[in-house]
Order: structure tokens, then C-alpha cells, then sequence
């Protein structure tokens, strides 16, 4: 095998890790802060996605539509989270994490209706948008200016999360409330308040990363599960609630797949699984993660 | 149970009567139902051995499994491959289907128990979604999307009605031989491990053996619930290994009350008869069970079996202060 094909399957690994870290980097910011696990977290993109699909259609502009719905989108999976935050989440952070699971888990069932009640059972498109329609010549082999779209945006993402969580006071807050909440609490910061707004980030993500997925493939009843278990991989891998856990694990998880799918495409979500088992059981935590308690 | 003394066996009979006339009335149902309704019965006592299998590793051992289709789908399939490929003896596949189921167990569960919480979730959802890819896919093994069709049972078997008997005789022996199980030394180290799993270690028992066999027997207790669905149905399709398959009896488990042994059938019951009648009016079956777990959750802790022991336990405290303040 020539090298250049080698490389041409690496890119389009390194677009996949970004969309996967676009998803998962919100599951992981949500559950570093909460220490909830957002099973719901694919559900809101789904609904991201199909939502985008709805608002570029009535919008009808060529070449502008698609990032306008992508935003508007994203802003109303903000408010949902608010709501799912403010209205159930908030009165089970004392429970324990089988009600929390299984509340989110609970809200997956309801946006699955909601999205079949609302869009049907079709599969939906949108074209990529302008100017990432066309393809560029990576050593002879085409490949879609849509992922580099992808991986800037995947890149984007990491340096304003990183400048979040580590230059700015919030982000000390971040932090300070992932290791002991207790004593941020008693500094005086409104711990409610702060799980609010960070589900509500982890929602406008969620929304954002499945309004860019769009026109990668297929929007489709689904896709939630699909991608929140390939997320969980990338978080387990990397470890939860860990930024730089969670890249490293979109990478490999990205890779694993691009490469398994050239060597046997039906394997390539055993491979992925396969990495997960492995890493489970040597570092239950995660290479960048901490044993709990 | 030998060494029970009379006394302790008549409270015994007289706290279990409801079971006795619930098994009188599942012999009674089929001359009084019609087919369809005894067609959602013989689902749900099926349904309520998947249950029972999840039961056991989240109710008893504190370990929730998003991952028991897997076991329930692949037995399932090997029970209709076995009747329709290869023409074998139909008590042999049922037995086969629950070995597969077993093994697999042993497989999965391996990775699985060396991980609690969330991990073990997330790594029994893989697992899983895994299994049902491979048997999606594998079109030319597994048939792939179309599934397997005509598995029939024996001639015996054929009619609804003594296919609905097999079922019970069945469904009653293996919830008995689970019931004794939970109730022995074995089922109160599970429980032990579920309450305080670091004290349990310092007792010296190991608890990924434990997990592991108890593992084992969920597997194999669904398996037993796939092997009698595929000749029930006679079909099998990949939908049964599918995670929503898988969600079923969480769901159960969690309405009826997961702290009681008959919790999940309880509310298996209660579900499969609540689809089959809601069906005629809508297909958002999922939001209903989803408004029905956040209320549970919510308002309902310990479920709607839990939620009701709890108030007559109350009542009955209420009447007896009540009795010794008159006194």
C-alpha cells in the first residue's frame, strides 16, 4: 500500500476525530462539571441536525443559509438545555447516578418521537455549503474541502475550550467545581447557576456538531445512539471530563475507524470497540483521567 | 427450606396466596381471553424473563446493563437458525440458544465486571450495539435485514394455546429456580457487593468472580427468554439485539420497582399490555414510556410495585400505632 493513500485515509480520520470531538467535548465538559452523564447528549444533536435541515429550508439563501440555520439551531438546543437542565436534571443532582442516567436516558425516548413526529422516518440532506462544495487534490486523491470546514471548526472549538478552562475566571470556577464542589460552594459562586450554563454550553455543542454533520451524510432517525456510543468511546478512552482526554480520544477513535474501514469496513465499529475493552480494562479511567474517589 | 418451621411455613402460604391465585388465573386465561390477548400474555411472560435477567445485575448486584439483547438476540437466532438450516431437534436448539447466550456471557462479562457505574453501562451498550452490527451485517450468515423466517415448533407445540402452557410451565420454573437463587447465600453477596462493595472485598470475596457468575446467569436468562421468542414468533429479526431492545427491560424494571424481585415483572406486565391497547391510538410509544420513567423517577421512587408495598407498609404501621394507642 502507497503511501498516499495511507494519507488520504489519515485525513479523512482526522476529519472524523474532529466532528467526534466537536460531539464529545460537550459530553465530556458536562459530565467534568456535573458529573452526570448526558446520555441524552446524541439526542441533542440529532435534533441540532434536524433542526438546521428545517430552518435552511424555509431560509432558501444559497450560500449563507446553511450557517445561519446552523447558529439559530445551536441557539435553540441552548434553550432546550436550559430547559432539560432547569426542569429535571437540576432535582436529581443529589440522587444517585442510576436516576441520573436514567433520566437523560428518559429524554432520549422523547426526542426520538419528537423528531419522528416532527420530520418522519426519511433520510434528510442538506448540499455542502459554499464555499466547501467542491474537493481538493491531497497527492492525487480528491478529497472534501467540507472536512477541512470540519477540522478547522474541530480546531476552533479546542483553543476556545482551552481558553475557557484555563485562562479565564469561569474556567477557574470550571475547575475549582470539578475536583471539590463543596468549597466552591462555600466561596460564595452559585453552584446551580454554574451547572446551568455549562449544560447549556454542552447543548449548544451538542446542537452546533450535529448542525455541521448535516452535510456530511445522512440525517436520520438514529444517528443519536450511533454517535453517543462512539462518543462514550472517545471519552473513556481519553478519560472523562478531560479536554486534552478527550482530543487524544478523538483522534485514535477517528483513526481506528478511517483505518478499519479500509481494511473491513463491517469491522470497523468492532475495531473501535475492541480499543475501548482494551483501555477499560488496563485504565478504567482513561489515559487523562483521575480514578474516582 | 427444610429446616422452616410449620409455623413459618403457613405465614409463608399466607404471604404468597396473590402467587397462587395468579397462577390460577394465568392457567384459566386462555379459555376466557381471546387469541390476540393471549398472544400479548405468552410476550409478556417471554419479556418478563428479560427482565428478570437485568433485574438480577442492577436490582440485586447494583450494575446497569444497557447491553441484554445481545444475549437475548443471539440465542434467539441460534435457536432459528438451528430449526430452519440445519433441521436440529427443537428441545436441543433451546438448550443450544441458552449455552450460546451463556458463553457470550462469559465473554462480554469478563470485560464488564471489572467496571461499575456508568463504565459498565457504556461498556455493556458497546458490546451490545457490536453484537447487532455483526448479525446486521452479516448478511449471508444471519440473513441480515430479512431476518430468519418459519421457526416453527413441534408439532406438539403448534397450537397458541399449548405453546401459551409451554411458556407458563416454563416462565414459573425458571422465576422459581431465580427466586431461590437471589435467596441464597450467592444472592445475598450480590446484594452485599450492590450496599457496600469495599467492605464486601475486606470479607474476602471476590467480587469480579461474583459479578462474573452472576453475569453469567443473566445471560443465560435471557438467552432462555430469546430461545422461547424466536419459535413463538416464528421469526427472528435483527431489531431483537437492537439497544432499544436492550432498553425494554430497564424500562420494566424501573416502573414496576427494581428493589423487589417480582418489580420487573410487574411492570413488564403492565407494559406489553399498555403497548398492545396504546397502539391503537398512537406510534410514539417511546415518548409515553419516556413521560412514564421521568415520572417514576420523580415521583414514583421504587416504583410502582415499590411505591405501593411502601404505602401499605405505612398503613399498616399507621393502624397498629393507631391499635396500641387505644389500648
Amino acid at each position: 500500500m502507497s503511501f498516499d493513500v495511507l494519507f488520504n485515509q489519515f485525513m479523512s480520520g482526522i476529519a472524523r476525530a474532529a466532528l467526534l470531538f466537536l460531539v464529545a467535548s460537550g459530553l465530556s465538559l458536562t459530565f467534568g462539571v456535573l458529573r452526570v452523564l448526558n446520555f441524552a447528549h446524541g439526542s441533542l444533536y440529532m435534533l441540532g441536525a434536524f433542526l438546521t435541515y428545517s430552518i435552511w429550508k424555509i431560509l432558501l439563501l444559497p450560500s449563507v443559509g446553511f450557517y445561519i440555520a446552523t447558529l439559530l439551531a445551536s441557539l435553540i438546543m441552548a434553550g432546550i438545555g436550559l430547559l432539560i437542565e432547569f426542569f429535571l436534571l437540576r432535582r436529581i443532582y443529589s440522587r444517585g447516578w442510576p436516576e441520573q442516567l436514567l433520566a437523560t436516558y428518559a429524554i432520549i425516548l422523547l426526542i426520538t418521537d419528537i423528531v419522528k413526529w416532527g420530520w418522519g422516518g426519511e433520510f434528510l440532506s442538506i448540499p455542502r455549503p459554499e464555499p466547501f462544495t467542491g474537493a481538493v487534490s491531497l497527492f492525487g486523491f480528491p478529497f472534501p474541502s467540507y472536512n477541512f470546514f470540519i477540522i478547522l471548526l474541530g480546531l476552533a472549538l479546542v483553543v476556545f475550550l482551552w481558553w475557557l478552562v484555563y485562562k479565564t475566571r469561569l474556567g477557574d470556577i470550571i475547575r475549582a467545581a470539578a475536583s471539590d464542589r463543596e468549597m466552591v460552594s462555600a466561596l460564595g459562586i452559585p453552584i446551580p447557576w454554574l451547572f446551568t450554563w455549562i449544560f447549556v454550553l454542552g447543548a449548544f455543542i451538542a446542537g452546533m456538531s450535529g448542525a455541521v454533520s448535516a452535510p456530511f451524510g445522512a440525517i436520520r432517525l438514529g444517528m443519536d445512539v450511533e454517535i453517543i456510543i462512539e462518543c462514550f468511546a472517545v471519552v473513556v478512552i481519553g478519560g472523562m471530563g478531560s479536554l486534552p482526554g478527550t482530543l487524544l480520544g478523538s483522534f485514535i477513535i477517528g483513526e481506528v475507524y478511517s483505518f478499519g474501514i479500509m481494511y473491513k469496513p463491517e469491522l470497523a465499529l468492532a475495531f473501535i470497540f475492541i480499543v475501548m475493552a482494551i483501555v477499560l480494562i488496563i485504565r478504567p479511567w482513561g489515559i487523562f483521567g483521575r480514578p474516582e474517589r | 427450606m427444610e429446616t422452616i418451621p410449620t409455623e413459618g411455613k403457613n405465614s409463608l402460604i399466607r404471604r404468597l396466596w396473590w402467587l397462587v391465585l395468579l397462577i390460577v388465573a394465568a392457567i384459566m386465561a386462555p379459555f376466557f381471553i381471546s387469541e390476540f390477548y393471549l398472544t400479548i400474555l405468552g410476550e409478556a411472560l417471554i419479556m418478563s424473563l428479560l427482565a428478570l435477567s437485568f433485574n438480577l445485575l442492577f436490582g440485586y448486584m447494583g450494575q446497569l446493563s444497557f447491553g441484554q439483547a445481545a444475549f437475548y438476540g443471539i440465542s434467539g437466532y441460534t435457536v432459528a437458525m438451528l430449526i430452519t438450516k440445519a433441521h436440529f431437534n427443537f428441545w436441543l436448539s433451546l438448550a443450544a440458544g441458552v449455552i450460546v447466550a451463556a458463553v457470550l456471557g462469559l465473554i462480554i462479562g469478563f470485560f464488564c465486571v471489572r467496571l461499575r457505574g456508568i463504565y459498565f453501562s457504556i461498556l455493556t451498550l458497546a458490546f451490545g450495539q457490536l453484537i447487532y452490527f455483526v448479525i446486521y451485517k452479516w448478511h449471508d450468515f444471519t440473513g441480515g435485514d430479512d431476518g430468519i423466517q418459519g421457526v416453527y415448533p413441534p408439532e406438539l407445540l403448534n397450537s397458541p394455546i399449548n405453546y401459551y402452557f409451554f411458556l407458563l410451565v416454563v416462565f414459573i420454573l425458571a422465576t422459581f429456580i431465580l427466586w431461590r437463587i437471589v435467596n441464597s447465600p450467592f444472592g445475598y453477596t450480590l446484594k452485599s457487593m450492590r450496599e457496600n462493595s469495599e467492605r464486601t472485598e475486606f470479607l474476602g470475596i471476590s467480587i469480579a468472580r461474583y459479578q462474573l457468575i452472576a453475569f453469567i446467569i443473566a445471560a443465560a436468562y435471557a438467552g432462555l427468554a430469546g430461545a422461547l421468542w424466536a419459535p413463538f414468533y416464528r421469526s427472528m429479526a435483527p431489531s431483537a439485539l437492537f439497544w432499544l431492545k436492550s432498553a425494554e427491560p430497564v424500562n420494566a424494571a424501573i416502573l414496576g420497582g427494581p428493589s423487589l424481585f417480582f418489580g420487573p415483572i410487574f411492570g413488564m406486565f403492565i407494559m406489553t399490555f399498555f403497548h398492545a391497547w396504546v397502539l391503537a391510538y398512537t406510534v410514539f410509544w417511546a415518548f409515553i414510556m419516556g413521560v412514564l420513567i421521568l415520572i417514576v423517577i420523580f415521583f414514583l421512587p421504587g416504583g410502582m410495585l415499590g411505591f405501593a408495598q411502601e404505602k401499605l407498609k405505612e398503613r399498616r404501621e399507621n393502624r397498629n400505632n393507631l391499635a396500641k394507642g387505644q389500648k
